[in-house]
């Protein structure tokens, strides 16, 4: 990306800033940072810069700009099925920020929230909580627990209790912007001499999103534009008891019904976490390796039969339905657990798997973690489900209308299908919308299945494109398609903004299809 | 991931196994952010994905390993913390003792080090030579700061006091209170019996409290474990080997008397890991396989036992707080977690969850002698955590956890079974005397949780 003069030049003025200790261009490291899950090949770095500081990163910035190497900033790098931590291209500079900046900087026990650097991960926040007596929980997604807190929230992800949205949920940053300048978002933008970021003049910087001015928080959401380097998280109290309730339903058809059920209970919000609505893959997939891979090397799916019988082995349904109820014990929800048995039961196809139960299925116990704040890894037993570690993910949506959502399902699995890959699929579901979470898993050291994926995901992403569907996330490999499917006054935007905050193009150029 | 072996490195069982493993692994990388040494040294060869390329160039190159990748995999704890997280399944645990008895067969480690390594196979997993040691380090202690790292350490480590010799449980057959219905074998190990023979007695008072007739044969010592973790094959499978004997003849004596044995219980867990994976350490020699996966079949950690005979505690109880400590080899490698944690409360204890608890405390076999820094980094940092839980104790369920968490917490440390002795009509452990203990209330009161104290419920 940078010629080697302006490279050398480059690490040099790193060196004399930051000290060589916090510059790797060892081969071994260099080798692992371009590692990834997606078909389309590694991107090996330049090298790994690890800054300690806002001041250090603003000041790694300054000297990217001034020798025009790109820098590529990733947090903890467990952004899996997306891209782990690799760079947009080959040969750019990567900044992890996880390694040092992991301080949790500030914890407010009475406002509910706390202010963190982008090394610390859901399960050090979780821990530090844990460490603090418990009275609150953070939101997690079920992704891996050592995942970054800003790196997620920054890049739309989300969890399934009442503070999901990892962004819409997250409250003041400070960030270094491509051109060097730090910036503070929201009341912390307020500018008194000596004010510090952590200061207690700053009360409102993270308890209040709408400050004077436009908002410029969105900016910093799947761009590349800034590099946060501090973010104000909010909490949830922890309740005394958590209770979750589970519904198997046999048939793929009947997500239309599921999703007619769900949509009312989140409507009221009379059920506070969004629902998980995982087929059979999706669930299975967490516990056990495909027992058809074997069969045909990879090259058809699994058939209706062979799902039938991993049902039957599991104790679920086609499609399996999550959801909890905070409160103050186990037995006072009970009353709210049978309007739900009575409400999924009423068509007479839905099995009812209690709590207790649940706990007893890795899948489903995976669910209660995941409500309850609590980090785990046993959703990762999904990238196991076929050999050879390949991973992308697929993240369209469907409005909570059931007919609209089983369409999208009989298209989804064709394609699947037709590719020899396996359906696997969890739609989270809101009152209005449902994320669906498309796996594909697949060979990645098979040239023709690692084909296939790239295939599946470009014939998924195409034809959701034609019923005006586009993604919340995207693995990098399709940052540049998924833009040029936008409008040209969105893409001219974006572009503009990047040359107004990030004019020599310095941070992460090609990340969701900017330059 | 792709491998090179030739056929002829395929063909020795050993290289074959590592093979299998080594293919499971596509480098995602959960493993490093988990990684103890990753953590604290930030080196991606300290940790897991970096170890295992560099076992693979290893192998794959025969011959002796360089020094520098010897120096990595000795910098492995084998907390198997990886293996929690992996989401390839990669069977890391038995790929490193692969790795280490590679080392061993083929490394000629600089002299210092191979004498210091030979000292410790030969003096800690047996009784006598141990205890012999341990005085012999008391005396010395003096001369400690003189001392290099590795021998500071050693003397560090050594108890300031030795229970009497006729304090260690002798074989025998300990019956059950009333009617026994179930009859086990117990290990009573070898570093346990010479530092902390109570445990031992803890665990029979327990355990025919619950019912259980225990037997404590004659002739078994040490179960491998600590020569193993160090890839002293060949020592560790000698010691397994003479376990396995004398408990097969148990075994059978017991079946032929219509008196069968349910359980091979064990209250180390970094023992327990070992003997649960007889079978497969063994699966390649005939005449001990069947045996070996036999014994492994029937091993249980004690509250694995104890959760399955259900405790039975009394009305009233302490609720005195405890941090309950997760030894690796419990959590990463027998992926027991909830039964010590059930049993503590059900005796009516407060259990209170340590930050970071998928940590290693840096005993890790003999790794807090062969890598003091790094081990009193892991303790140090620990030790914080179970601090920072506000409890009264530390409960955990492996005697080297205990002895290295002794060093650097200032509360009391106690296995499990002490805990749960004490509950169920045993004697209030040592490590509690002395202490302004709660008052006693009703196991219901115990068992009530305490209200939240921010939102409305």
């Amino acid at each position: 990306m940078s010629d080697s003069g302006n490279f050398e030049g480059f690490l040099g003025q790193v060196g004399d800033t930051l000290g060589s200790a916090h510059i790797n261009t060892s081969d071994d490291t260099l080798t692992r940072y371009g590692e990834n899950t997606l078909p389309g090949g590694d991107r090996r770095p330049a090298a790994v810069i690890y800054p300690g500081s806002t001041d250090e990163v603003a000041q790694v910035v300054k000297a990217a700009n001034a020798h025009k190497v790109p820098l590529y900033p990733v947090s903890t790098g467990n952004n899996i099925g997306l891209g782990s931590r690799a760079a947009s291209r080959e040969g750019m500079v990567v900044l992890d920020l996880g390694r040092r900046m992991n301080r949790i900087l500030e914890v407010d026990e009475k406002m509910g929230y706390a202010a963190v650097e982008p090394g610390v991960s859901f399960q050090m926040l979780a821990d530090e909580l844990k460490r603090r007596g418990g009275q609150w929980m953070i939101s997690v997604t079920s992704g891996p627990p050592e995942g970054g807190m800003i790196g997620n929230a920054m890049d739309k992800g989300a969890g399934y209790g009442p503070l999901f949205d990892h962004f819409g949920f997250s409250c003041g940053m400070e960030v270094v912007l491509g051109n060097g300048e730090v910036l503070r978002t929201g009341d912390g933008s307020i500018d008194r001499p000596g004010d510090q970021p952590g200061d207690d003049g700053l009360v409102n910087w993270h308890v209040s999103k709408y400050a004077f001015g436009p908002i410029l928080d969105g900016l910093f959401a799947q761009s590349n534009y800034g590099v946060v380097t501090r973010l104000g998280v909010w909490f949830l109290p922890r309740p005394p008891a958590i209770r979750s309730f589970h519904f198997a339903f046999p048939d793929d058809a009947d997500l239309e019904e599921v999703i007619e059920l769900c949509r009312p209970l989140k409507m009221s919000n009379f059920v506070p976490t969004l629902f998980r609505v995982a087929n059979d893959l999706y669930a299975i997939g967490s516990e056990q390796p495909s027992p058809a891979y074997a069969a045909s090397n990879g090259t058809r799916s699994i058939s209706d039969d062979e799902r039938k019988d991993l049902q039957r082995a599991h104790g679920l349904g086609s499609w399996n339905v999550s959801g909890a109820f905070y409160g103050p014990s186990m037995e006072a929800m009970e009353p709210q657990i049978q309007r739900m048995v009575s409400h999924f039961g009423a068509s007479g196809k839905a099995t009812y798997i209690p709590h207790e139960e649940a706990l007893e299925k890795p899948s489903l116990a995976c669910a209660i973690s995941s409500i309850s704040g609590e980090p785990t890894t046993t959703e990762l037993g999904l990238l196991k489900w076929r050999p050879g570690g390949g991973n992308a993910w697929f993240t369209p949506g469907t409005p909570m209308d059931g007919k609209v959502a089983n369409q999208f399902q009989e298209i989804g699995r064709k394609i699947y299908e037709d590719n020899g890959l396996d359906y696997t699929v969890m739609n989270v579901c809101g009152p209005r919308f449902a994320r669906g979470l498309h796996v594909i898993g697949f060979n990645r050291e098979d040239p023709d299945e690692n084909a296939r994926a790239a295939r599946t995901y470009e014939q998924l992403a195409e034809t959701f494109f034609d019923h005006g569907i586009g993604v919340g996330r995207a693995p990098l490999d399709w940052h540049d398609f998924h833009l040029a499917k936008t409008m040209p006054a969105f893409r001219d935007t974006v572009q503009a903004i990047k040359g107004a905050l990030d004019p020599n193009g310095i941070l992460a150029p090609g990340r969701y299809g900017i330059d | 991931m792709q491998t090179a072996f030739t056929d002829a490195q395929l063909r020795v069982p050993e290289i074959a196994d590592a093979r299998k493993i080594l293919t499971d692994c596509v480098h995602y990388g959960f493993c490093t952010s988990v990684c103890p040494t990753y953590v604290l040294l930030r080196d991606e060869l300290d940790a897991p994905r970096g170890r295992i390329d560099l076992i693979r160039d290893m192998l794959e190159a025969g011959g002796a390993p360089t020094p520098r990748t010897v120096g990595y995999i000795d910098r492995c704890l084998s907390c198997n913390s990886c293996m929690s997280t992996c989401a390839a399944k990669v069977d890391y645990m038995h790929l490193a003792d692969i790795a280490r008895a590679y080392i061993e067969d083929n490394y000629h480690r600089p002299i210092f080090d191979r004498l210091f390594r030979w000292l410790l196979a030969r003096t800690v997993p047996d009784v006598r030579r141990f205890r012999r040691a341990i005085r012999l380090a008391r005396l010395a202690r003096p001369l400690a700061g003189l001392l290099p790292g590795r021998l500071k350490t050693l003397l560090t480590l050594a108890p300031g006091a030795l229970p009497p010799t006729s304090d260690a449980v002798m074989p025998g057959v300990y019956p059950a209170d009333g009617t026994a219905t179930r009859r086990v074998l117990l290990l009573t190990g070898c570093v346990q019996q010479a530092l902390a023979p109570r445990l031992n007695h803890a665990t029979l008072r327990l355990l025919t409290r619950h019912g259980c007739d225990v037997v404590v044969p004659a002739g078994v010592t040490c179960c491998g474990a600590f020569t193993l973790h160090m890839g002293k094959e060949a020592q560790a499978k000698a010691s397994a080997r003479a376990t396995i004997d004398v408990w097969t003849q148990q075994l059978d004596a017991a079946e032929a008397s219509g008196a069968p044995i349910d359980a091979v219980v064990v209250n180390a867990s970094g023992c327990g890991t070992t003997v649960k994976d007889y079978g497969r350490i063994f699966a390649h020699e005939t005449e001990t396989a069947e045996q070996a996966a036999r014994i492994a079949n029937l091993a249980l950690d004690v509250t694995e036992l104890l959760a399955n005979v259900g405790l039975r505690p009394p009305d009233d109880v302490v609720p005195l707080e405890i941090a309950y400590h997760d030894a690796c080899s419990l959590q990463h490698a027998q992926k027991i977690t909830q039964p010590p944690r059930d049993l503590l409360r059900e005796a009516g204890f407060t259990v209170r969850d340590v930050p970071e608890g998928h940590f290693c405390c840096g005993s890790a076999g003999a790794y807090n002698m062969l890598q003091p820094k790094i081990a009193r980094d892991l303790g140090q940092r620990k030790a914080a955590h179970i601090d920072s839980t506000g409890a009264a104790a530390l409960a955990a369920g492996n005697l080297g956890c205990l002895t290295q968490l002794a060093l650097y917490t200032g509360l009391p440390t106690l296995h499990t079974v002490e805990l749960l002795d004490w509950a169920t009509g045993g004697p209030l452990p040592d490590g509690l005397k002395g202490m302004d203990l709660p008052a006693p209330v009703s196991r219901q009161a115990a068992a009530s949780p305490a209200p939240a104290s921010e939102g409305v419920w």
